[in-house]
């Protein structure tokens, strides 16, 4: 089978899992508060950040530091569960399909969800800055050429999380650890984003990504650089291993 | 004997080793955080428990919060892997049984995190603060103690969430879901932290005893309320089935 075919097998398998709903009750959850709390973005003189980026950087912070890999915690969950039950996955392996293959096809469905999440956040956004510029007759909306970059960054810089995931979903059979690494490495993402060697910890690139772009835009803020140079060739290894990783470990307990 | 077979079918799920190791993880927060910075808290001037429960609690909370879902969900999930649920129900028990079974079981490995948590302070409190052994024991006890009964309702609850979704993901991801909106809740509001998942981000030192006393009885309330809602709904369910 050609990768593609494989990739829209993939899709179809997910198609009535509801996971659409969950995604879209993040979303809602993560942009009501900020519809109903706009006022509170008028209020940020100390820092020297004006109301509408505030607005922005603030609905996104909340995605990137919890929501966004917690939800792409479930979606592993979702992938590998729907395989599983009733034993799914021998029939996959007993196809002419190359399993390392089948692997991929599953992390692209991965990759595939994050990116619908952060596109419906980002209509979520536009939806919100709106609602919140007519309560508060204050311009929120910014220009989405620039919304659109910031969450492509974003997106951009969660791959290597998505393989770490990946990883853990594919390699720990014991739901219950495979869950609760992938949830409980989310929470120590804040202190990493504060030492030199955030750059070795996947999970916390979206949030460092947004906390520096915090940093530009507010004048009173630290302003940090982002160094391209150990963080690019560190994400790239640390994806390319666990890629290859969870290729060559997917199916093997069942092959056995 | 209906708790018997549940601990046995947690033999290979990791279940227990799970909550130990989710507990060493949260108990290290507070060990890296005054390693790493204790001149910014031992100047603080206030009680040890007090300065390292309002710095490093959010984030175990958080963690705690994260596996009891996961915890709730695998005990379900186990029954509805391979229809096991289904044998249950045609045995002569009771399905609430089953339901209380389970929350006997997710109790003692939520109370195995809040002891390591515990020792986990006392330590640094030993450690990097001057202050009486008794004192520390008794503040963290006291502490930890009120954090465990404001977390009840959110273990009855997640478990109640994962009795009735069939599928893991559904659950873990209502779970999910349930922790994102407590953090988003206001913090300042007495009635939106009593939902749930809000109330065990609350922290004992410096409270008002008035406050106490009505965050115990709002814990109380909840968990009763919870639990009889269970067993309404494990009643009613097949009704609609």
């Amino acid at each position: 089978m050609k990768f593609i075919s494989l990739v829209r097998v993939e899709f179809q398998k997910i198609r009535r899992s509801k996971i659409l709903l969950i995604l879209l009750a993040a979303t809602f959850i993560l942009w009501l508060p900020s519809v109903i709390n706009a006022d509170a973005h008028f209020h940020m003189q100390d820092i020297g950040i004006t109301p509408e980026n505030s607005f922005f950087i603030q609905g996104f912070m909340g995605m990137t530091w919890f929501i966004s890999p917690a939800v792409m915690t479930v979606c592993t969950v979702l992938i590998t569960q729907t395989e599983r039950t009733s034993n799914g996955i021998l029939k996959m392996l007993a196809l002419p399909v190359n399993t390392a293959g089948l692997a991929m096809a599953k992390y692209v469905v991965l990759l595939a969800l994050s990116a619908l999440y952060f596109l419906l956040n980002t209509g979520a956004y536009y939806i919100s800055a709106a609602i919140a510029s007519a309560t508060q007759s204050y311009d929120f909306l910014l220009a989405p050429g620039y919304v659109l970059e910031q969450a492509g960054y974003l997106f951009l810089s969660s791959l290597p999380m998505l393989a770490v995931f990946w990883l853990i979903a594919v390699c720990i059979r014991t739901p219950v650890f495979s869950v609760g690494i992938g949830l409980a490495s989310i929470v120590p993402s804040v202190l990493f984003i504060n030492t030199k060697i955030w750059f070795l910890y996947p999970m916390c690139y979206p949030f460092y990504v947004l906390t520096v772009e915090y940093g530009r835009l507010a004048e009173n803020m630290a302003d940090t650089q982002l160094k391209l140079v150990p963080w690019i060739p560190a994400a790239a290894i640390i994806t390319i291993i666990c890629l290859a990783a969870a290729c060559l470990s997917f199916g093997r307990a069942e092959r056995k | 004997m209906s708790l018997y077979t549940e601990f046995r079918k947690l033999k290979r799920t990791c279940f227990f080793p799970a909550f130990a190791a989710g507990g060493v993880l949260s108990a290290a927060f507070p060990v890296l955080n005054m390693a790493v910075r204790s001149e910014l808290f031992t100047a603080i001037n206030a009680p040890a428990i007090q300065i390292l429960m309002e710095n490093n609690w959010e984030m175990m909370v958080m963690l705690n919060l994260l596996l009891l879902i996961t915890g709730a969900c695998i005990l379900y999930h186990i029954e509805y892997a391979e229809n096991g649920i289904q044998k249950m129900q045609a045995l002569p028990l009771r399905e609430a049984s089953l339901f209380f079974g389970k929350a006997a079981l997710l109790v003692p490995a939520f109370a195995l995190m809040a002891v390591i948590e515990a020792a986990s302070l006392i330590f640094c409190g030993a450690r990097w603060f001057n202050e009486s052994a008794g004192t520390l024991i008794s503040d963290a006890a006291a502490s930890l103690g009120f954090a465990f009964l404001l977390t009840l309702p959110a273990l009855i609850l997640s478990l109640m969430i994962s009795s009735l979704c069939q599928n893991m993901w559904t659950m873990l991801g209502i779970g999910v879901l349930c922790v994102f909106t407590a953090s988003m809740l206001p913090a300042d509001s007495f009635l939106a932290s009593l939902f749930p998942y809000a109330m065990p981000f609350q922290i004992l030192p410096g409270m008002e005893t008035e406050q106490i006393t009505r965050y115990c009885i709002a814990a109380a309330a909840e968990t009763a309320v919870l639990g009889s809602a269970e067993l309404i709904i494990l009643k009613t369910r097949r009704l609609f089935a």
